[in-house]
């Protein structure tokens, strides 16, 4: 990621490109580490609650490797990274890589849900308010993406599941699938929506959509505020563009100006900078997850940092970091895919 | 790019998803066998450290422990008394010496006949694995005290017949048949659990009403009937489901409107007073057994002084503590021991009354206090639930009211918590208990010799020889009190001040039976005894 | 030439002229931000004299408040499940949302401006290991970062204000040094710079007189809506519990996560309030960041006179091609940013 420019051909910058996600994993996963080994408190008095006598405490924290120099924990920490290996919760005994699999996808489901719902409501609103610039319209749509982006995902979500349990109460308010469903569908991806399209029990699918719905509107409204916003400055600058101009010149009417050129040139940044909006995502899942009781990476992290569980915490964080890192890696290469200028 | 390739690729992902849809058609409908009595039991209890006795020491491990393991003893609904489960019969033939006879003819779920050999193979297993969650300093009676390399003492369990043990204790103890009530004692299969480590969760056998038939951590586990269960709790529902929650948010919204049937721990005071209105459910206040206390650092600050003690003994007043800040959720505590335990009494009601800032202002002018005594409260917001800071609130504005002392409240996570309160940053703390077991020793020897476990610096010869005296004593009437007098001793010195008692509340919707019961101070919720109509 | 050199010695008054001669709905919603945020600072500087009560006030001339109470002539808003006086919670609450994000704004701008300002001007490898860092700090998810850092400092420093601050400050430094960097990147090159750079003007000089005012053109916009982006943040710590304290000071999160459950119970308003003044706030924030944006940023402004001028030109990119004020997004573009002011 410097800024030295220069000459280089599209293999080249890739291959930099994936170069360069190595120190970048090493740099995030120094950062992980120092930050939950200089808090105060370790997993084993915040789980024995302080009544063990102090012996074995010490023996506890000696199996757990937490007597050791940082340095070696460190390094030792570092040395499974790479292999993957990330240890074993110490709160609920599981692999940390299976805390992973088995949540990630649900925090997939969600987020991708709630990236198709922002998608719906906001590639429209800013489309208008960008054509529409500086009309009430504009001002409208405008306010609605700040609000929905400044209204805490907590209290959207509580709102909606009072609303919903006051006035549908037979409409499910937590959770990704009713307990018979997860009781019924056979684990193979470990995407449970997938998983029952893949049984073929469609009672299921319906039910998972059901649950969908709530959790992915509250994290779709905070995602469709950033996209209204830059599809509306990437319309106003695109309709300044020679190309447009050219359009126009040729008498093509403005409705159809906006939609055939100046919109579609307008939606290679959103489509980056969206790809770029994963941290945000992510910030958000946790809060959703939390208030939906979707089983997801999000809520789990949460709960495992209550615990100090430094396993799971680590292992969660990193994996966090490394989704961040693939995507952002991503869509730098879309990006130099589309847009020459960006190569060096 | 070339995007007739781009595609040619979606395509052929399109076409091969659905070949799999195709092929994966087999297993479509549900299974809808017995249904009837069925229920979901919904709680925030979602940290199950292990399904497998040797590694857990948790009450969210436990409660399925409880329900998939025999133990030889164990606490019948409402009783703080262990009776025989597996065992026929267990006994002490002295203080040094248990004996049980195990029922004949029982079986593992997977058919494998329960033995006297198991139970020391489970024992023996605890031990060595030695696991740091595990729970074995419960059967430390019966280790050898080894930390390098634990294992059972030679010839601490004997199995004359197949029936029979007999466990042969390190020291007299008579709080080890308690012990022998928790799932630290569980009897499992040898043939499926390696003796050295601990099992996958997921696969565990046991001899309980039920069995495991499918577990995703900090989701949902599904318990269905043991077909191999011969004991008396025999289920009443043959598929219990019981769902995570991470939020009490979300638990108090899926019981009020009926998406889980029973909704047991925990729930804040503003939700139970919510649901108490709600017309579809019922809320039951079981019977608890956690303690919540304020302790004095009594070597530093104005707690070194016994009268401030006394004096703020004096003021304080539970029931606005128990109405304002939990909306009367939990019950007043006047002693250390809660109400129903042996030689449980209400010391500190005696010793002081009601609340009276005439008494207190006596009390400290008798000492020549000069007042208001500035003294600093501790509470953590991280450990006790959000309605700490309120019970600190309130019990500072009571000290302030008063105009004896001018008392200030300050925090810190549970982690630096612990640590602070016995540097003593704090004049008079918060803290909380579980008991391990249900004796009245677990709540006062743990508190009251040398300073307790919290460190607040008390010590009295008197309190020692009582604490002694008490725990070697067999006779329910001599021992009973015996801690009568410790808890007067207790009111009297002040070391700590009992606040209030907790509920073990449940939710059930209106057509669930069976839950009431269940809801006792050994908060072991069986599941064999309730179950759904209609 | 000229403009371009009394630009850099007067960027401040420049950019305020620029406001006001923009023209059309942005200058509106900038002022309707700018008023509504002035109502929440009046609150917050004179809440002792603003609001009716304490922010742990429980009772009043010997009269305890009653738990949940409706509104009515004693209590405006009524009380919440603590005891405390809804709309004094609120006032005060005011004034501790500006307090922290005051302070990890211009923490964060203490930090993050001279770093980016050195890392820009001295290039080679410092700048390429700084931009590595920042940008490695900047990928991680902002409220995990929040999370981890409020555990670590409330037991360093308890949970208070400050520690609120400083959890927050850690979030929002890598976001100055990246615009900041990207715009000295671009100065530096500057015919002015090269200039004063050929007269014979040592290192620092340059740096303060002709690249900061420069540079600190682009701080403002940043600063507001990180703003509006901290208070987010600060109520979701608090939400999680991991924020202020009650006893400590009245913070909106706290107070929201508190009254949930008696929303959940049919009472609304405890719970509806303190999310209203954060969305009100955060709204409110927002607008003045975008509104100055759209000021200052050419490609978007649109003049209320359009003399024929060259007026300031802050790099189109650096205040956001990505324009999503307040998102931490705003200066995700990372492929035109990282070009640094590629024209």
């Amino acid at each position: 990621m410097s800024s030295s420019a220069g000459s280089g051909s599209l293999a080249r910058y890739i291959l930099i490109r994936v170069i360069l996600v190595i120190p970048m994993m090493l740099v995030l996963l120094t950062v992980v580490f120092i930050l939950l080994r200089v808090a105060p408190g370790d997993p084993v008095t915040a789980a024995v609650g302080g009544h063990l006598p102090p012996a074995i405490i010490a023996q506890k924290r000696h199996d757990l490797g937490l007597d050791q120099p940082l340095y070696k924990q460190y390094l030792e920490y570092l040395g499974h990274a790479a292999r993957f290996d990330f240890g074993t919760t110490i709160t609920d005994n599981q692999p940390v890589l299976n805390v992973v699999r088995d949540k990630g996808g649900a925090t997939l489901t969600l987020t991708a849900g709630a990236f198709l719902v922002a998608l719906l409501i906001g590639l429209p609103l800013g489309r208008l308010a960008g054509r529409f610039r500086d009309s009430g319209l504009d001002a409208v749509i405008r306010v609605f993406g700040i609000v929905t982006y400044a209204a805490p995902i907590f209290w959207v979500g509580v709102l909606l599941v009072a609303f919903v349990a006051t006035h549908f109460p037979s409409w499910p308010t937590y959770g990704i699938a009713s307990a018979q469903t997860t009781y019924v569908v056979p684990s193979h991806t470990h995407i449970l929506i997938v998983d029952a399209i893949y049984a073929n029990y469609w009672t299921g699918v319906f039910d998972i959509l059901q649950h969908c719905v709530l959790p992915c509107v509250t994290l779709g409204l905070l995602i469709t505020g950033v996209i209204i916003r830059l599809v509306r400055v990437n319309v106003i600058q695109a309709l300044k563009g020679d190309y447009v101009e050219a359009a126009r010149a040729r008498g093509i009417p403005e409705g159809r100006v906006v939609r055939k050129h100046a919109f579609r040139n307008a939606l290679v940044p959103v489509i980056t900078v969206i790809g770029l909006q994963v941290a945000l995502t992510l910030s958000g899942a946790v809060l959703t997850e939390t208030t939906f009781n979707w089983p997801g990476v999000g809520s789990a992290l949460v709960n495992y940092l209550n615990e100090r569980d430094y396993p799971a915490v680590q292992g969660l964080v990193t994996f966090f970091a490394i989704v961040v890192v693939i995507v952002s890696l991503l869509v730098d290469i879309l990006n130099a895919l589309v847009d020459p200028r960006v190569r060096y | 790019m070339n995007r007739t390739r781009q595609v040619a690729a979606i395509a052929g992902v399109a076409a091969v998803a659905t070949v799999l849809a195709a092929c994966g058609s087999k297993n479509s409908a549900p299974s809808g066998s017995n249904t009837a009595g069925n229920y979901i039991l919904g709680t925030t209890d979602s940290s199950v450290t292990s399904i497998d006795p040797a590694g857990a020491y948790d009450l969210p491990s436990w409660t399925l422990q409880y329900n998939i393991y025999q133990q030889l003893v164990t606490y019948q609904p409402g009783s703080t008394k262990p009776t025989p489960y597996a065992a026929k019969s267990c006994a002490y033939s002295d203080p040094k010496t248990v004996k049980c006879v195990l029922n004949s003819g029982q079986e593992f779920s997977n058919g494998d006949p329960v033995t006297a050999q198991d139970i020391t193979y489970s024992f023996k297993r605890s031990i060595v694995i030695n696991d740091p969650n595990g729970a074995w300093s419960l059967l430390s009676d019966l280790s050898n005290g080894s930390t390098k390399h634990p294992d059972l003492a030679d010839g601490a369990i004997e199995t004359p017949n197949d029936t029979t043990v007999v466990f042969h204790l390190n020291a007299p103890d008579l709080t080890f048949i308690q012990a022998l009530t928790t799932p630290a004692a569980s009897i499992i299969d040898p043939k499926v659990y390696p003796s050295d480590k601990l099992l996958t969760d997921g696969k565990d056998i046991g001899s309980g009403p039920y069995q495991l038939s499918q577990y995703s951590p900090g989701e949902q586990a599904v318990l269905t009937a043991n077909p191999h269960y011969s004991g008396p709790n025999t289920p009443k529902a043959a598929q219990v489901t019981v769902q995570y929650f991470n939020s009490d948010t979300a638990l108090s919204t899926a019981i009020g409107n009926g998406q889980v049937d029973v909704a047991w721990r925990t729930f804040s005071p503003q939700e139970i007073k919510t649901l108490q209105g709600n017309s579809k459910v019922n809320v039951y206040p079981g019977k608890g057994s956690e303690f919540r206390y304020w302790v004095f650092h009594t070597q530093k600050g104005p707690g070194a002084n016994p009268a401030v003690r006394q004096a703020v003994a004096q003021l304080i007043d539970r029931d606005a503590i128990a109405s304002r800040a939990y909306d009367g959720t939990v019950n007043p505590a006047y002693s250390t021991v809660p109400p129903g335990f042996q030689g449980a009494n209400q010391a500190f009601q005696t010793a002081y009354g009601s609340p009276s800032v005439a008494k207190a202002k006596a009390i400290l002018s008798q000492a020549g206090v000069t007042t208001p005594v500035a003294i600093k409260l501790g509470y953590t917001p991280s450990h006790y639930g959000p309605n700490s800071v309120d019970e600190a609130d309130e019990l500072a504005s009571e000290l302030n009211k008063s105009k004896l002392f001018k008392a200030t409240v300050d925090d810190a996570e549970w982690n630096q918590y612990q640590d602070l309160e016995k540097q003593g940053v704090y004049d008079l703390y918060q803290l909380g208990w579980f008991p391990d077991y249900l004796d009245p020793d677990d709540y006062l020897s743990p508190f009251l010799r040398d300073g307790g476990f919290f460190v607040n610096g008390y010590t009295s010869k008197k309190m020692d020889n009582l604490l002694t005296k008490e725990r070697g004593q067999t006779d329910a009437t001599q021992r009973g009190a015996t801690i009568g007098k410790i808890e007067a001793l207790t009111a009297k010195d002040v070391p700590m001040i009992p606040s209030w008692f907790g509920q073990n509340t449940g939710i059930a919707n209106k057509d669930m039976t069976g839950v009431e019961p269940t809801l006792d101070q050994a908060y072991i919720f069986r599941m064999w005894l309730p179950s759904k109509s209609g | 030439m000229a403009s371009v050199m009394s630009r850099a010695g007067s960027g401040i008054r420049s950019f305020f002229a620029t406001i006001w001669n923009t023209k059309g709905l942005a200058r509106y919603m900038f002022w309707a931000g700018l008023v509504i945020t002035l109502v929440f600072v009046v609150c917050a500087l004179f809440a002792p004299w603003v609001a009716p009560y304490g922010f742990d006030q429980t009772a009043a001339h010997g009269v305890d408040f009653p738990k949940l109470g409706p509104y009515d002539s004693t209590h405006l808003l009524g009380t919440n499940d603590q005891f405390f006086d809804i709309e004094s919670r609120m006032i005060w609450g005011a004034r501790t949302a500006i307090e922290v994000v005051l302070l990890s704004v211009i923490l964060a701008g203490l930090v993050g401006v001279p770093l980016g300002l050195l890392s820009g001007f001295v290039g080679g490898w410092v700048d390429r290991i700084l931009v590595f860092l920042m940008d490695a700090m900047y990928a991680f998810p902002s409220l995990l970062l929040a999370i981890v850092f409020s555990f670590l400092l409330k037991g360093k420093i308890g949970s208070g204000i400050l520690a609120a601050a400083l959890s927050l400050t850690a979030i929002y430094i890598p976001q100055y040094f990246r615009v900041v960097r990207n715009t000295t990147v671009s100065a530096r090159e500057a015919t002015y710079v090269e200039a004063a750079r050929a007269i014979g003007a040592p290192p620092l000089t340059i740096m303060r007189k002709y690249l900061f005012s420069n540079v600190v053109q682009s701080v403002p916009v940043l600063a507001t809506l990180n703003a509006a982006d901290a208070l987010g943040t600060l109520a979701a710590l608090g939400f999680l519990g991991l924020g202020i304290q009650p006893t400590q000071a009245s913070e909106w999160g706290y107070d929201l996560s508190r009254a949930i459950d008696d929303a959940q119970g049919g009472n609304w308003l405890p719970a509806f309030w303190p999310g209203l003044m954060i969305v009100l706030l955060i709204t409110a924030l927002t607008l003045v960041g975008e509104g100055l944006n759209e000021t200052i940023n050419p490609a978007l402004r649109r003049r209320r006179l359009k003399p024929v001028m060259f007026g300031p030109r802050v790099p189109a990119d650096v205040v956001g091609t990505g324009p999503s004020g307040g998102t931490g997004g705003t200066f995700d573009n990372a492929a035109a940013d990282m070009e640094g002011g590629r024209p």
